[in-house]
């Protein structure tokens, strides 16, 4: 599974979580799951510290011969992920600064919706702020609220996403020994609803 | 000419009408037939609305505009589609869009590139509606907010009973007079659960009804006894921000010894519908500010619930009547401000009620199964004296310088007998069940058919598709290969007999590529039944079932239907101008209707005008 980041830093869970503006955010948490994160924001990405070494996401994806690149505009995520040659993008934006004459949620979530249009469905979207994020993967089995250290947030898309966890790791992944979704094909209760939409037609 | 006004009667049978104009009946129809003309109108293959009614809008065959039937077929799983509309998603992360797929060019695209307004009410196959100059209601292929043609829900303290096609059953228990339950919402996809929304049921038994307490609109709704109640505005919340509304009509079908109620399917509601049903997209909402709220879904009449004997013929009639008194009250809206241009309104409802009130016609129809049939026999004619009143109501807005019409889309006729087409195709080779299976054993959704040993298979109201390699996710036929199954199954069912009644069951069976032509021709189905007078596919051949015997009754009460040779179910077509002579068909209407605004006809269209 593919991999979109989007590193907000210093956003704050009142603006993004409370604002029904901004509706593709809105949409994707209620797809997936969100919450508030214990720990130093900074360190959603450290997977784990080994003496004077910090293994991070994009490390050890690059490490794994992924692509892996870092934006920090939307035109230029965008080209990358309409070209299709990309494993992990992250989009790192500053909230913090303020002053700008937009209210900077409403163009990230603009920004946003546009950027939605150009993904696969295969593909594991994380949006973190300041202690704060939402996590959607369609194999995902956590919906709605969930919490937990900054450092959990890592080794739980890494697992989604398909990838081994390394041992001596810092943080726990949320799924893991869960069983993920990876139905494909019409289930029972989509063959009936299927049925069930058709047959008021009253010539069948 | 300054105005054109087409009034469309949906299923609006010629021999019906040319009976009652015999006897002096049908005035207003008799007048403009004596001003212009009448004629039968040729209808389309297959003659389904959806189908004819894009012909109309059109002015091509169906390979032109792509809908070939009601149902169309997902080569990848073989699974039964609705045909006329789809809901697209780019990806799982974006809103999913709902597209018509209806295409071609409409003739009231023509009108407004040359700012010719137009005033559009119920056209089938617009959903989501056509952009056009003036306003636009869509009709047919509008959903129900569970997203198909209709889910009605029946309450009732019986145990035991289960929903009937796409029926809900809800068991419910009476404590002390009062009923508490709810009303069924969307499905959510992520829980597989229904959302709901409750109500609160107080019974006045001595006065023969209940009153609904809900947080809907309004709070308190009453229902007598077999009576429909107004509409109750319902609201699901869906999500932690999101709600959808909703409109509802109830039935009370009986209060002792059994508490039973009757649900319609739950109607967009004007104000914030799921996906647009006007354009422009607030046209809906201020039209229901004008004449209050009224049925949005395409399928507006509940012929499930009488079919499935969830209320009577009598409660039905009366469902038709609102549904007919809704859209005068549109159509006269609209010509009171109708100054100009071109204006559409279609009633649907003498298609829905000849369904289901044809076996009164005939005693000796199956369905009857000993009903007095004295009571009803009468209620098509009426029905039509009452579409000829809305004519009149209609003509009063035309004048020298009007082109009215009144046409209908296809006829209607009597069904008796279904043809189990999956299972004629399995008896003669072209249909393999997995080994050990026999008909009869195969649900519906072409359950246990071995696709690998597959020629052939039937869905829809007689379209026969062939499972050909590169199309077919297991399609076994080479293009070389097709001509000989096509032939093999064109000499066999041609002509076929039903045993039981030594009648012909099948006139012909017309070759897609023979009938079907334009950018979407391969769309098409490989072969179309054309079935004569009485038959029809059998109830269990649309959705892929097969089942034992070749030939069934039809008890249903949907006892009429027009499905058959296209040569058998022609319309009616008026204009108050002369018209040439000759067999005008429904691809003639979009080219006359544009010459009289002096608008050339589209590149596409098939017909001309028939005014010249």
């Amino acid at each position: 599974m593919k991999i979109l980041v989007f590193n907000l830093q210093g956003a704050k869970r009142a603006k993004l979580f409370a604002n029904d503006q901004l509706e593709n955010f809105r949409r994707l948490m209620e797809m997936g799951c969100f919450g508030e994160l214990d720990g130093d924001p900074q360190e959603w990405n450290i997977l784990g510290r080994h003496e004077s070494h910090t293994l991070t996401l994009s490390e050890f994806l690059a490490q794994a011969g992924k692509d892996v690149t870092m934006f920090d505009d939307f035109t230029a995520l965008q080209s990358k992920l309409k070209s299709g040659a990309w494993d992990c993008c992250q989009l790192n934006a500053s909230f913090s600064a303020g002053g700008g004459s937009t209210d900077p949620y409403l163009d990230f979530d603009l920004g946003l919706g546009e950027t939605l249009q150009h993904l696969s469905d295969d593909t594991l979207l994380a949006i973190i702020g300041e202690n704060n994020f939402v996590l959607v993967a369609s194999n995902n089995p956590i919906t709605g609220y969930q919490d937990g250290s900054t450092l959990d947030l890592t080794p739980t898309m890494l697992e989604l996403a398909g990838y081994p966890l390394p041992s001596n790791i810092e943080g726990k992944s949320w799924v893991a020994g869960m069983e993920l979704n990876n139905a494909s094909g019409l289930s029972e209760d989509e063959q009936a609803m299927l049925r069930e939409r058709l047959s008021g037609l009253g010539y069948i | 000419m300054k105005k054109v006004i087409v009034i469309g009667l949906d299923g609006f049978e010629p021999k019906i009408v040319e009976a009652m104009l015999a006897r002096g009946e049908l005035l207003n129809l008799m007048k403009l037939r004596e001003q212009g003309g009448y004629s039968r109108l040729k209808t389309t293959a297959s003659a389904q609305t959806p189908v004819a009614w894009s012909t109309f809008s059109t002015g091509t065959n169906p390979g032109g505009h792509g809908i070939f039937d009601f149902l169309t077929r997902d080569t990848k799983t073989y699974l039964p589609l609705m045909a006329l509309s789809r809901y697209e998603q780019k990806n799982a992360f974006v809103l999913p869009k709902v597209v018509n797929m209806r295409r071609g060019t409409p003739f009231w695209d023509l009108l407004s590139a040359k700012d010719v307004e137009s005033t559009i009410l119920r056209i089938p196959c617009a959903y989501p509606p056509d952009k056009v100059k003036g306003r636009m209601l869509s009709g047919v292929g509008v959903p129900d907010l569970r997203g198909g043609f209709g889910t009605p829900t029946f309450y009732s303290t019986r145990t035991g009973l289960h929903g009937e096609a796409s029926e809900k059953v809800v068991t419910v228990s009476v404590e002390n007079g009062k009923v508490a339950t709810y009303v069924i919402g969307p499905r959510d996809p992520k829980t597989k659960s229904d959302h709901k929304f409750d109500i609160n049921i107080q019974i006045d038994q001595p006065n023969n009804k209940i009153i609904i307490m809900s947080q809907g609109q309004p709070d308190k709704v009453e229902v007598g006894l077999g009576k429909w109640s107004k509409w109750l505005k319902v609201k699901f919340k869906v999500g932690m921000m999101q709600s959808v509304s909703g409109i509802v009509r109830f039935n009370l079908r009986q209060i002792t010894p059994d508490f039973e109620l009757y649900a319609s399917p739950v109607n967009f509601e004007t104000e914030e519908p799921l996906f647009p049903i006007s354009s422009p997209q607030e046209y809906a909402h201020d039209l229901a500010m004008k004449i209050g709220r009224y049925y949005t879904a395409g399928m507006a009449e509940d012929h499930d619930g009488l079919n499935n004997e969830r209320f009577d013929e009598s409660s039905y009639l009366d469902q038709c009547r609102i549904v007919l008194r809704e859209r005068r009250k549109m159509m006269e809206f609209e010509l009171g401000r109708f100054e100009k241009g071109f204006f559409f309104c279609l009633f649907d409802t003498p298609d829905r009620l000849a369904h289901m009130f044809w076996r009164f016609t005939e005693p000796s129809h199956p369905a009857n199964r000993g009903d007095d049939v004295s009571r009803y026999a009468k209620v098509i004619e009426e029905h039509y004296r009452e579409c000829d009143e809305i004519v009149g109501e209609a003509m009063k807005h035309a004048d020298n310088d009007t082109l009215f019409v009144v046409l209908s889309d296809h006829g209607m006729n009597s069904f008796q007998r279904g043809l189990n087409l999956n299972t004629w195709l399995h008896d003669n080779g072209y249909l393999a069940l997995k080994s050990g299976f026999k008909p009869g054993e195969s649900g519906d959704f072409f359950q246990n058919v071995d696709w690998d040993k597959t020629r052939a298979f039937a869905m829809g109201l007689g379209c026969i598709f062939l499972n050909r390699k590169g199309r077919e996710a297991n399609g076994i036929l080479s293009d070389g290969d097709v001509e000989n199954v096509q032939a093999g199954i064109v000499s066999g069912l041609t002509g076929l007999v039903d045993p039981v009644r030594s009648t012909v069951a099948v006139r012909s069976v017309a070759r897609g590529a023979d009938v079907y032509h334009g950018p979407y021709a391969n769309e098409a189905p490989d072969l179309v039944v054309n079935f004569s007078e009485g038959y029809r596919v059998s109830w269990d051949t649309p959705l892929g079932g097969v089942p034992q015997g070749l030939f069934a009754d039809n008890t249903k009460k949907w006892g009429g239907d027009h499905v058959i040779d296209p040569a058998l179910a022609s319309g009616v077509l008026f204009m108050n101008k002369k018209f040439s002579a000759g067999s005008p068909g429904l691809v003639d209407l979009a080219p006359t209707i544009l010459n009289a605004f002096g608008v050339a006809k589209g590149a596409a269209m098939e017909g001309s005008d028939l005014l010249s």
